[in-house]
């Protein structure tokens, strides 16, 4: 298929990126947002086209395209070159991110009042690089694109928020720098101790021979921990979780969406392609200590969210939780685990910024997210919570639905798991379960308080949804139930990259 | 005369044009000011095009041994040339202020290249000497120029530590030549080797005299325990005379010191990692300090700084793959820093605004302006879609590459520069912000617009094109 290029897929939004930055182009509002949801639309689309044409039993990558210079690779006497390609796991995240932003877009036109050019081509550009991180095939292309991701989000969030947005936005950005020099670092020793072995200088992630016979134990792991603390932000384990919720509450709600179902996923993507495919040997010595750190996630995230006062904060503790189940499947170092870990960081990627897209609508007719000041919305806005309704069962793992796959199977592979400390992972099961079952409590007080109890004289005359807003709630709900009906349709896309990782990593 | 021309051309030609200056300062000073800056100007691209007529390979020495000519010091002459170019380009308001002395500038200006380029291509430390404090007067009468009062007050304190290094420089010289009796780089070299051989061990002597040879350089360079005179003097300096100052001084300094580190840092291992030091020390210092400020003149001296202190950590880690790495990241540095200087040259011209709080909601008036400033503050921070990253990834990974000694040094140096990320990063935000503001950008002022957008076309360009650079460095590098 010749006119599937990733790099066309990647380097389009930019394009429009720039076409809508372009002083020419309208200055009015309807037809930039015009503009921005029909290229959403064909972008999505056209990567769809990539997933009707993959070949999911293949092993290794495909759609391999590089991008060159004027005939020339990037970088080619550095042993850098742009070379983009993808696997099962890469594909659905692309398409995933995608489908998030052209969501967004929808949902944009009630929150975004100002500086619409400035707005629409931010979410381009923040999803060109988004998509390069998922089909990087080099290290140091996929560091610059994991870092230019900040610069857009930096914009989204601080122009369309508050000074608080501002400051938080900002205390994460720094953070991330720090966090990524630890990355660079690790890439940097990584691509020479590479060269000094092999006597190839190159930074392809493909060609990076991680033999333990070669590379010393302490090496390995210092490369690995060096990574480990560039994803951790992202992965948003225990400490490093803050700015998370921070964000979540400052920012404007599309932005809210954006961010739930671009960011994680990155996060978790990255955590499989470098050190699980990289470092097989270390991530079996650091699997006890993720699992812990997933279930500390768990519960922490749990507790955390039923004593919030705003829904944003408490949706966001939601799926801090979520993540902590991701990280608990990946540390069961079995394949049960490993699908289900994937297929939660994708499900909670759409379940999320479902909700998110819920409160976008709350928070458009009531101009509040505060918990004690709404109630009773359902009975002003039925199609609202029936929606509603569908999205927070999606949430709580109710069968059927699509959060109940991955959970079960991350639970299954927790306690079908080899690892060496047998105690820890059973209790690390139960744990999860028990929390799974508290999780449907603070979802479902968050249902409760805002749909269901008593309605406010203040929000009697408020509408129901618009038929645009329906739409994309609606497909947002029958993608959940179609998933939760048919989970193989998402597993069987991965399921040959699953077993190339884990045929290593198996215990 | 045919020595000259085999290897001393562009000297030459700046030399008659220095020459023509002066004796225009006499007669049309006044009126034909403006004459001041073509004349210069062509002089410039005159000087570059004579660089290709060199004779380069093999090398060409002149005037007994004090000077050299190969594709590495063609390299830094070329380079100086182009940031001479722009700077020139960019003095048209210093010399609509002071038109009765705009021929006497521009013979300074240009001495300043000339004696910049001869510290590149000297192989001897009483040619090195010279060179170095000729630029360092030059400079000096430039920073004089400035009409405010508390100017020369401000800028004293650089003569007079200028003054100082320039002994420790003699002192060290002495030393080197009561115990060898020789000027010459190679001689020198050759005489320790030798010397070094009967004992076994590096000469202490000849450790000590380096450092405080190399402690001259660092001055220029605005490394740490040289760095107090960059805020105080940046200030009192007239803004081309900041971009200059943060420039000229740095190609050349960097290009004599690679030089110098070179021939004899092999035999002085303990100095890589004083100059390791060093350099971890001024990243830190420099950002710490710049992050405080609010004039935008003294948080470019600081970027300076910084930006040495990262050049000096590639270049102590001696190998050709780090040398081409420092060659690379001057090149990329040379744009964007005249670049961000003319953005602000710009804004001071137009509405004399110095602070970096002026600059709010920039981004409702001038968006072109606000962009291309952006850009090229970001290659100054060495982030992604510009050169400024390929430059920093090209040095630390060749400190990456040279064992283990040095990555303490490089976590530390990579950790540092985030905080001068922020640094940047203000003024960028203040660029962004929603605020109503009646700055005026003078849309007359074409060069330094020009120069603006050159620079940050170019250090886009250079991040796509990266890899015919690399490759020339590493030629220029090998045969150094």
């Amino acid at each position: 298929m010749n006119c599937l290029s990733l790099i066309w897929l990647i380097f389009l939004p930019v394009i429009a990126a720039i076409v809508i930055m372009f002083p020419e182009f309208s200055n009015h509002q309807v037809k930039v947002r015009r503009f921005a949801k029909w290229f959403a639309g064909f972008h999505f689309i056209y990567s769809l086209l990539f997933l009707a044409f993959f070949d999911s039993g293949l092993y290794g990558m495909s759609f391999e395209k590089e991008l060159t210079f004027l005939g020339a690779s990037w970088l080619k006497s550095l042993g850098i070159s742009a070379k983009f390609a993808v696997d099962g796991i890469a594909l659905l995240m692309v398409v995933l991110s995608t489908f998030v932003v052209f969501i967004t877009l929808f949902m944009s036109k009630m929150h975004i009042r100002s500086k619409h050019k400035l707005y629409y081509s931010m979410v381009f550009l923040l999803e060109s690089a988004i998509l390069g991180t998922f089909c990087a095939k080099d290290m140091f292309v996929f560091f610059i694109l994991w870092e230019l991701t900040l610069i857009p989000l930096y914009f989204l969030v601080s122009q369309w928020g508050n000074s608080e947005a501002r400051r938080a936005v900002m205390k994460f950005t720094v953070a991330s720098f720090i966090t990524n020099m630890f990355l660079f670092f690790g890439m940097l020793i990584l691509y020479y101790y590479n060269f000094a072995i092999s006597n190839v200088l190159t930074a392809n992630i493909e060609s990076l021979n991680m033999d333990e016979t070669v590379f010393p134990l302490w090496f390995q792991i210092s490369v690995f921990v060096s990574f480990f603390i560039g994803f951790v932000l992202r992965v948003m384990l225990v400490p490093f979780h803050n700015w998370y919720p921070d964000i979540q509450n400052k920012a404007a709600t599309p932005v809210n969406i954006l961010i739930a179902g671009l960011i994680p996923i990155t996060g978790v993507y990255a955590l499989i392609r470098f050190n699980m495919q990289l470092f097989p040997e270390i991530f079996k010595i650091f699997a006890p200590v993720l699992l812990v750190w997933g279930l500390v996630n768990i519960v922490y995230g749990a507790a955390l969210s039923f004593v919030q006062y705003d829904i944003k904060k408490m949706i966001s503790y939601a799926n801090i939780v979520s993540l902590g189940f991701v990280t608990v499947g990946l540390a069961c170092l079995n394949k049960t685990g490993f699908d289900g870990a994937v297929f939660n960081a994708v499900a909670g990627a759409i379940v999320f910024s479902a909700l998110y897209c819920v409160i976008s609508s709350v928070q458009f007719r009531t101009k509040t997210t505060c918990i004690t000041a709404l109630g009773g919305l359902g009975q002003v806005m039925p199609k609202c919570m029936y929606t509603a309704l569908i999205i927070c069962f999606g949430a709580i793992g109710v069968p059927f639905l699509i959060m109940f796959t991955p959970r079960l199977m991350i639970l299954t592979g927790a306690m079908l798991s080899n690892l060496e400390q047998q105690l820890l992972v059973k209790v690390a099961a139960i744990i999860g379960l028990l929390v799974l079952v508290l999780s449907a409590g603070f979802i479902m007080y968050f249902f409760y308080k805002v749909f269901c109890s008593v309605l406010l004289d203040s929000w009697k005359k408020i509408k129901d949804l618009s038929v645009q807003e329906t739409s994309i709630l609606a497909s947002l709900c029958l993608l959940i139930v179609y998933f939760g009906i048919n989970p193989m349709s998402i597993i069987q896309i991965y399921r040959s990259v699953s077993s190339i990782i884990l045929d290593v990593l198996q215990v | 005369m045919s020595e000259i021309t085999e290897a001393y051309l562009p000297e030459f030609i700046i030399t008659i044009f220095i020459i023509f200056n002066l004796i225009a300062s006499l007669f049309f000073s006044t009126y034909l000011y403006k004459l001041s800056k073509w004349v210069t100007l062509l002089g410039i691209v005159l000087a570059i095009a004579a660089t290709f007529y060199l004779q380069i390979e093999p090398e060409a020495i002149v005037f007994n041994g004090a000077f050299l000519t190969n594709i590495y010091t063609v390299f830094f002459k070329i380079l100086i040339l182009i940031a001479g170019f722009f700077l020139t380009l960019l003095s048209r308001n210093m010399i609509r202020e002071k038109r009765d002395r705009a021929f006497e500038y521009f013979s300074v200006f240009l001495s300043g290249i000339l004696f910049a380029m001869c510290t590149v291509s000297s192989i001897d430390f009483v040619s090195l000497f010279v060179s170095l404090e000729a630029l360092g007067l030059s400079c000096y009468l430039m920073l004089t120029l400035n009409k405010k009062t508390d100017a020369k007050q401000l800028t004293f304190g650089y003569l007079v530590q200028n003054a100082v290094v320039s002994t420790l420089f003699l002192a060290g010289l002495s030393f080197i030549y009561g115990i060898s009796a020789q000027f010459s780089f190679e001689n020198i070299s050759l005489f320790f080797v030798n010397s070094g051989m009967t004992s076994g061990q590096p000469h202490v002597l000849l450790t000590f005299s380096l450092i405080l040879i190399i402690c001259t350089i660092l001055f220029k360079l605005g490394l740490v325990p040289f760095s107090s005179w960059l805020p105080d003097t940046f200030e009192g300096a007239s803004y081309p005379i900041g971009a200059y100052m943060s420039s000229i001084p740095v190609l050349a300094g960097f290009g004599i010191l690679s030089r110098i580190l070179m021939t004899f840092l092999p035999y002085t291992v303990t100095m890589k990692i004083i100059l390791a030091s060093i350099a971890v020390i001024t990243i830190i210092f420099g950002s710490l300090s710049a992050i405080r400020q609010d004039s935008l003149k003294r948080l470019m001296a600081y970027s300076m700084s910084v930006n040495s202190g990262i050049v000096l950590l590639g270049l102590c880690v001696f190998s050709v793959y780090s040398l081409s790495g420092v060659l690379f990241y001057l090149f990329c540095y040379l744009f964007a820093n005249i670049g961000a200087w003319a953005a602000v040259i710009l804004l001071y011209n137009s509405s004399k605004l110095e602070n970096i709080n002026d600059l709010k909601g920039l981004i409702y008036h001038r968006p072109y302006y606000v962009i291309a400033f952006t850009v090229v503050l970001i290659a100054l921070a060495g982030l992604a879609p510009t050169s400024g990253f390929v430059a920093k990834m090209y040095i630390f990974s060749a400190v990456a590459r040279s064992g283990f000694i040095f990555l303490p040094f490089l976590l530390l140096a990579m950790l540092a520069s985030v905080i001068m990320i922020y640094g940047y990063w203000r003024i960028i935000r203040a660029m962004f912000r929603r605020v109503e503001t009646n700055i005026e950008i003078d849309n007359r002022v074409i060069s330094s617009k020009f120069i603006l957008y050159a620079c940050a076309f170019a250090t886009v360009f250079i991040f796509l094109f990266a890899d015919r650079l690399v490759r020339l460095c590493q030629l220029v590098a090998y045969y150094m």
